[in-house]
């Protein structure tokens, strides 16, 4: 039962990443006034990129990309999604903050190994951003722990339940605005956007990939944007009873995510850790008070 | 176009990928690349068929060489094409490239391309429109469909030739050569 819970977890995770990403091209599309092309896209660039030879670089090239999915599909595991929750027992929040660091250091070592100078800076400017959005992600899921007295995500979503999203009450509105802001810098999209920037440094990390291993990235940028606003609708919008209902308010927090990325330029790395390390920080820092001062 | 054909995509997906997955590199190498902007944004929108830029020779499999091509810039054109992972296509923009246009009596540029990398189809004019790169792209789609697009094969068959005449204009090339002898299709 729970090997079949996890293989159906891992396939929603990937199915609904990759429809968010398709939708992101298309909503852009449209906000550009064109017509943008078809919700499957990603999967065509994905089977084309399979049947394609690929050049690899060395053998630590192979196996951080490896490392790196697999980092990102343990994390997928301790997600709730709806009911689904293989390993709901096990781990819990503190658990998930360790795990979420392992898929950029695989990236960074498989890019690495590559020795592209462009991929050296992406790689720099991926850490420093996830040195300014682990300090506020602390603070606010400290603040979360601590109000619901739990590190177990599936007992905040039973919470969440009985008493409504923690979203609306008081002492956690100001972690859940907090979240909101540093949404964009963990889905790597604009204004935090500046790893990949292909017009500055060709793509980053990803700049000598080519073939299967570009369809490997692509498919850990789907498990990324799931787990990041997965991540936000079981702790703030309170879960859901079934896989239906998570998906319709997980497309609700991307598509807000998408608007402030079609309006918005880049963020210079050291505005990126200026903004970062200020206001969602600030905020979530008075929301964990708040949070210690109610219960 | 037949790209919401199930059948075709179960039959071929390899083939039905390609077609509608144009990852472009557009070398801008002339003039040519000032119709490249307007095709790929908001005004003729190319990301509609599946083409859509790429920054790094390694993801692309699309390359537009757009305008003449210089001696200098022959090199990196080279360069590029051998990172680029297989099945490559390679699309000549403008007259320049196609047989010297404007530039045939200067020292400096090369009037023949397809003397150095193979490629699959020409856009002729000076400068053909942004609706031109459509038609060449509709034309590329035709191509690989009866698997007349091979043009990296015969670079694989034929690379004594294109190395004989890259090494001719360029001197001697700083970088081994792809392939040790020529290397026959399967």
């Amino acid at each position: 039962m729970t090997i079949l819970e996890i293989i159906l977890t891992i396939l929603l995770a990937g199915i609904i990443g990759l429809f968010f990403l398709g939708l992101s091209r298309k909503i852009m599309a449209r906000i550009h006034w064109r017509y943008g092309p078809p919700i499957v896209q990603p999967v065509i660039d994905i089977i084309k990129l399979f049947n394609q030879t690929s050049i690899s670089h060395g053998i630590l090239f192979n196996f951080g990309i490896i490392f790196s999915l697999a980092g990102s599909v343990v994390v997928l595991l301790f997600l709730p999604l709806g009911r689904i929750c293989p390993l709901s027992n096990s781990g819990g929040l503190l658990v998930i903050l360790y795990l979420m660091l392992i898929s950029p250091l695989g990236l960074a070592l498989s890019g690495g190994e590559a020795a592209n100078p462009n991929a050296s800076i992406g790689i720099s400017r991926k850490f420093l951003l996830a040195l300014g959005y682990e300090v506020p992600l602390l603070l606010i899921l400290l603040a979360v722990m601590t109000y619901y007295n739990s590190i177990s995500i599936v007992e905040i979503v039973n919470k969440q339940i009985q008493a409504g999203w923690s979203f609306q009450s008081l002492p956690l509105i100001l972690s859940g605005i907090a979240y909101i802001l540093i949404l964009p810098a963990i889905l790597g999209l604009r204004p935090f956007e500046m790893i990949h920037a292909p017009q500055e440094i060709s793509s980053g990390p990803l700049v000598e990939y080519s073939g299967k291993f570009l369809a490997l990235t692509t498919i850990l940028h789907a498990f990324n944007v799931f787990i990041g606003i997965s991540l936000f609708v079981n702790l703030f919008l309170g879960g859901a009873e079934n896989p239906g209902y998570f998906f319709l308010k997980m497309l609700g927090v991307f598509i807000i995510v998408i608007l402030v990325n079609a309006v918005f330029p880049r963020f210079r790395i050291e505005q990126a850790i200026k903004y970062l390390w200020k206001w969602p920080t600030l905020l979530a820092f008075a929301g964990l008070i708040i949070a210690l001062i109610t219960t | 176009m037949d790209r919401n054909k199930l059948g075709k995509w179960l039959k071929s997906p390899g083939k039905m990928g390609q077609k509608y997955s144009l990852h472009a590199l557009y070398f801008c190498t002339g003039c040519g690349i000032i119709e490249i902007p307007p095709t790929i944004t908001a005004r003729w929108d190319a990301e509609r068929f599946g083409v859509i830029p790429v920054a790094s020779p390694r993801q692309a499999n699309l390359f537009l060489i757009t305008g003449y091509v210089s001696v200098k810039t022959l090199r990196f054109i080279i360069r590029s094409y051998e990172q680029m992972p297989e099945p490559k296509f390679t699309v000549g923009f403008g007259s320049c490239p196609l047989n010297g246009g404007m530039y045939w009596d200067s020292y400096n540029t090369i009037k023949h391309l397809d003397k150095y990398i193979p490629v699959d189809g020409w856009i002729a004019g000076c400068m053909p429109r942004p609706e031109a790169v459509f038609v060449a792209v509709t034309h590329l789609w035709t191509l690989i469909d009866k698997g007349m697009s091979d043009g990296y094969k015969k670079y694989r068959e034929n690379y004594q030739y294109y190395r004989k005449n890259q090494e001719k204009i360029l001197g001697k090339l700083e970088w081994p050569p792809l392939f040790s002898k020529n290397v026959k299709n399967e």
